[in-house]
């Protein structure tokens, strides 16, 4: 009976530890270059303006760009990217910020990123800063196999690479839960080993089935998005409208259509992963005592005395390492 | 072949079968042999043959296996492991409190003491935290103590080599007679004031008194909190190997580990109400990691081209500076301030309504997490290494004000593990309309910088009692140091099941030494919280945190070596296919020779 309460106040306390996570980050990756694989950026970049017109902050968002359609010289409309025939969009926009571009996506790269392995001069904004507190949507397209997913024609990262990768994530408690969605031919394999914990996974198609555009711009020339990406944009784009949506993965998921993909997707709540979350706390304004600054500074002045005969021989040292807080 | 031929049905070809095979054998006999080999070419070629094996055998093995075998450091794993699980130290908090009994017999003193102490003890359920009792040494010989001189001096006399730091001092001072023990908390320094009236000291005779349980209950209230924390701390981080399950199923030792914290377990979570957890828990989440380094970013965001200006430097001069020198010990603070004007809202957020009701502009509350446009404000933190601490002031437009949320009216709020907004009003007393000034003067800013204050103090995990804030910044010493030796644990977990699951991947010596350093450090910083130098400890808990990250963080621990057994036959075939098999049919060639020749030699 006591071992039975002792487990069910854990079984509780657990519950209540996970139950939150304070930032959103997504990781979005398109794996291939040339023109002819437009509609894998016009994916990519799709999401990359969904994730951040739910609030996202591009400090948060790295996106991987192998190529550059806008400005590919085939290009009939120069400096812009659409995703649909009827050009109502410019993807491209005036504001993207792209992490990581042409040569720099490369398997390395992508696993240094997701385990943190980087060295310091990696810039901020090209890190995954998350720890246990978030969430992490990583999307990848581009194309694959049977547990592998082609990056640039000149390397390719394996199911177990990954699923790797995700486990040193989650031994460092870099998640708290990952949404991993896949957009390439046989996409189901590349979470098939996938062992580590808190991972929902969905993917466009089952192994031995391809994965199909959805259709064709006659004058950009090609493809411009795939269906699987297609219809996750449908729903995210006609249910999803403010950050306050109440709309779950589950609903999402529920409405894939094989016979509109044309393949079986794959699964294994949208705005925890899409959108930006702050559970902010709200004050009210007559919480706070106005005389922290007078109460600190008073305190600052016996607290230094008490200090420095307490801690005379530890503060010398400390003193002399000490950098003052500059302001700028 | 010629097995093949033979099951051939004979009438095919029956010409051919009859003549051909005949006369192709006539031919063969006809053939001329080639001269018989000289002993010295045969001698010389099993002499290439033997060079070549020796080659491959000696030299091309060899460098094959070195420059295929990974580097693997020696690590402690089971030292790492045993950290992990909270074996290698239990952390334990005892509290150094003094008291200053200037007008108190040194016998009754002691006597007070002991049965003060006797009453905490009976109080406290929780043994890693408790609080110990001492008299200053000189507590008869001074002159009845008010004002902070004289409590240096008693503190620096009676701190000598190997002690702790002193929590808290309890003063006992002479209150009107008559009247039941008082206690009042110093807002300004780590001191308690406990006044008493001559007939509520124990007789010596008594093991028990009203004075002594008073003081006991008052310590254990001022102390509550801080042990719920702690508690809650090592409940969670007990369980380190129970939320990793798939690492618990490889370790056995994993077992004991969870066995041992289970004794702990159930008294600590049960001690502490369902409110008090909740609250723990709402900090943790609101909270940053504890970090060396905080930047803190001020941004002042206007919809409108006004105010245009703040009195920023002076105000904080005055009113932040104080409160970032006191938390100078736990951590360095750098500043930076921005003005962004025609700042809008993001387009998927309501523009605010206006409420007849409250006479202002609200926001919905369901808003607030998209008040910010992270597409449009330049809130990006890339400044160096440690967390950036965002505070946003925004005016709103003046056809706009006032703006508050919805439901309470409030105009500030905290948005965890990022920073804090907060709306600043133009006062609306004296004129109908409100004005925005073009610019903020220091007495503008004076409410919002006391927002911010608080909303700093909350951000980096200060708890919400006691009142008096020197008691909680030590307190927060305390629980970040525990909080760092549990993540440097962790870490060092970690990388012990990572070593032992991924043996593809390389360990340099960097890894060792760092996560030896680390191990030091831990230990040193274990020993220092035994004998209550939290200070220290704090300082020992930075670097093994530091070290461990830098360990598990190597740049060249990458594991992207995963070959499928196909691909290493692919990369291996081309290679061994040329040169392979003209080697070992060579060796097999003059093998058959030198056993040929053996037989003859052994016919003759």
């Amino acid at each position: 009976m006591r071992l039975l309460l002792t487990l069910f106040g854990l079984l509780l306390y657990l519950a209540l530890a996970s139950a939150e996570h304070t930032s959103n980050w997504a990781v979005l990756v398109c794996t291939s270059r040339f023109w002819f694989n437009y509609r894998h950026l016009a994916n990519v970049l799709s999401l990359y303006r969904t994730v951040k017109r739910l609030g996202i902050p591009d400090s948060q968002i790295i996106l991987m760009l192998p190529d550059d359609m806008a400005c590919n010289p085939r290009n009939a409309f120069p400096g812009t990217v659409y995703n649909n025939a009827d050009r109502a969009l410019d993807l491209y926009g005036d504001n993207i910020e792209v992490d990581y571009r042409g040569y720099e996506v490369t398997v390395e790269n992508f696993i240094r990123l997701l385990t943190d392995r980087v060295g310091e001069e990696m810039p901020r904004s090209k890190r995954l800063l998350t720890d246990d507190r978030s969430n992490i949507l990583v999307y990848m397209t581009g194309h694959g196999g049977n547990e592998f997913l082609k990056f640039q024609d000149a390397e390719e990262i394996s199911a177990f690479d990954l699923a790797d990768a995700f486990e040193q994530m989650w031994e460092k408690k870099r998640y708290h839960e990952m949404l991993f969605m896949i957009d390439t031919c046989q996409a189901n394999t590349m979470y098939s080993k996938i062992y580590s914990p808190n991972i929902i996974s969905t993917g466009s198609s089952e192994i031995d089935q391809s994965s199909y555009s959805h259709h064709a711009d006659n004058d950009v020339g090609v493809a411009v998005i795939d269906r699987y990406t297609y219809y996750n944009l449908d729903f995210l784009e006609t249910h999803v409208r403010e950050p306050s949506s109440k709309m779950t993965l589950g609903d999402l998921f529920d409405s894939y259509d094989e016979a509109k993909i044309h393949s079986h997707p794959g699964i294994r709540l949208v705005m925890d992963f899409f959108g930006n979350v702050q559970n902010v706390e709200v004050e009210n304004g007559a919480f706070w005592p106005d005389d922290l600054p007078d109460l600190a500074s008073r305190y600052w002045h016996i607290y230094t005395r008490v200090l420095s005969l307490h801690f005379s021989k530890n503060r010398n040292t400390e003193k002399e390492t000490r950098s003052s807080h500059g302001k700028n | 072949m010629a097995s093949v031929k033979e099951n051939e049905p004979p009438t095919a070809t029956p010409q051919e079968e009859n003549g051909t095979p005949k006369t192709l054998k006539s031919i063969a006999f006809a053939k001329k042999t080639p001269p018989p080999e000289k002993a010295e070419s045969v001698r010389l070629r099993a002499f290439v043959i033997l060079s070549f094996w020796a080659v491959v055998i000696f030299l091309g093995l060899p460098t094959w296996w070195i420059t295929t075998s990974i580097y693997r450091a020696d690590l402690p794993l089971q030292e790492m492991m045993e950290w992990a699980d909270g074996k290698a130290c239990r952390p334990v908090f005892p509290l150094q409190i003094l008291i200053e009994t200037p007008s108190l017999a040194e016998a009754d003193a002691q006597h007070l003491l002991r049965t003060t102490q006797h009453a905490l003890d009976d109080l406290n359920e929780f043994s890693a935290h408790h609080l110990r009792l001492s008299l200053t040494q000189d507590s008869l010989s001074s002159p009845p103590a008010s004002d902070s001189d004289n409590l240096t001096e008693n503190d620096s006399q009676t701190t000598n080599e190997g002690e702790g730091d002193v929590a808290l001092l309890i003063r006992l001072l002479q209150g009107e007679a008559g009247s039941s023990p008082r206690a009042e908390l110093q807002p300004d320094s780590p001191t308690l004031d406990v006044y008493y009236t001559n007939n509520q000291i124990p007789p010596t005779s008594s093991s028990s008194s009203p004075l002594a349980s008073f003081i006991a209950d008052t310590l254990q209230n001022i102390f509550a909190e801080e042990q719920a924390t702690i508690a809650y701390m090592l409940s969670a981080n007990s369980g380190i190997s129970a939320g990793a399950p798939a690492s618990a199923a490889n370790s056995p030792h994993s077992q004991f580990g969870s066995a041992t914290s289970r004794e702990q377990r159930p008294s600590l979570i049960r001690s502490l109400s369902p409110n008090l957890t909740a609250n723990i828990e709402r900090r943790s989440t609101r909270s940053f990691k504890s970090s060396p380094t905080y930047h803190l970013t001020l941004s002042l965001f206007s919809p409108n081209s006004v105010p245009s200006s703040w009195d920023i430097e002076a105000a904080l001069e005055e009113y932040l500076s104080p409160l970032l020198e006191a938390l100078d010990p736990l951590s360095n603070f750098t500043i930076d301030t921005q003005v962004q004007l025609y700042a809008s809202f993001s387009p998927s957020v309501q523009e605010p309504r206006f409420d007849a009701e409250l006479g202002a502009w609200t926001l919905r509350r369901e808003d607030l997490s998209g008040f910010i446009n992270a597409a449009e404000w330049p809130l990006s933190p890339s400044i160096g290494t440690g967390p950036t601490v965002n505070f946003i002031l925004y005016v709103p437009a003046e056809d706009k004000a006032p703006l508050v949320v919805g439901n309470n009216g409030a105009s500030s709020w905290l948005i965890p593990q990022w920073g804090g907004v907060s709306i600043l009003n133009p006062p609306t007393a004296n004129t109908s309309r409100p004005r925005i000034p073009e610019h903020l003067t220091k007495e503008d800013l004076r409410p919002a910088l006391a927002v911010f204050s608080h909303q700093l103090l909350s951000l980096l995990g200060s708890p919400q009692s006691p009142s008096s804030l020197p008691l909680r910044l030590l307190t927060m010493t305390r629980v970040q140091t525990a909080s760092l030796i549990f993540s440097a644990s962790s870490t060092l977990g970690a990388l012990a099941r990572l070593t032992q699951a991924l043996p593809s991947i390389a360990i340099p010596e960097t890894v060792a030494s760092s996560v030896e350093s680390t191990i030091t450090h831990l230990n040193n910083a274990c020993d220092d919280l035994r004998e209550g130098r939290f200070r220290g400890a704090l300082q020992h808990g930075r670097i093994a945190e530091a070290e461990a990250e830098r360990g598990f963080f190597e740049k060249s621990m990458v594991g992207q070596v995963y070959f499928p057994d196909e691909h290493k036959v692919a990369v291996y075939l081309p290679l061994l296919g040329p040169v392979g098999v003209p080697l070992i049919m060579g060796a097999l060639k003059e093998l058959k020779r030198v056993l040929r020749q053996r037989r003859q030699r052994q016919t003759i």
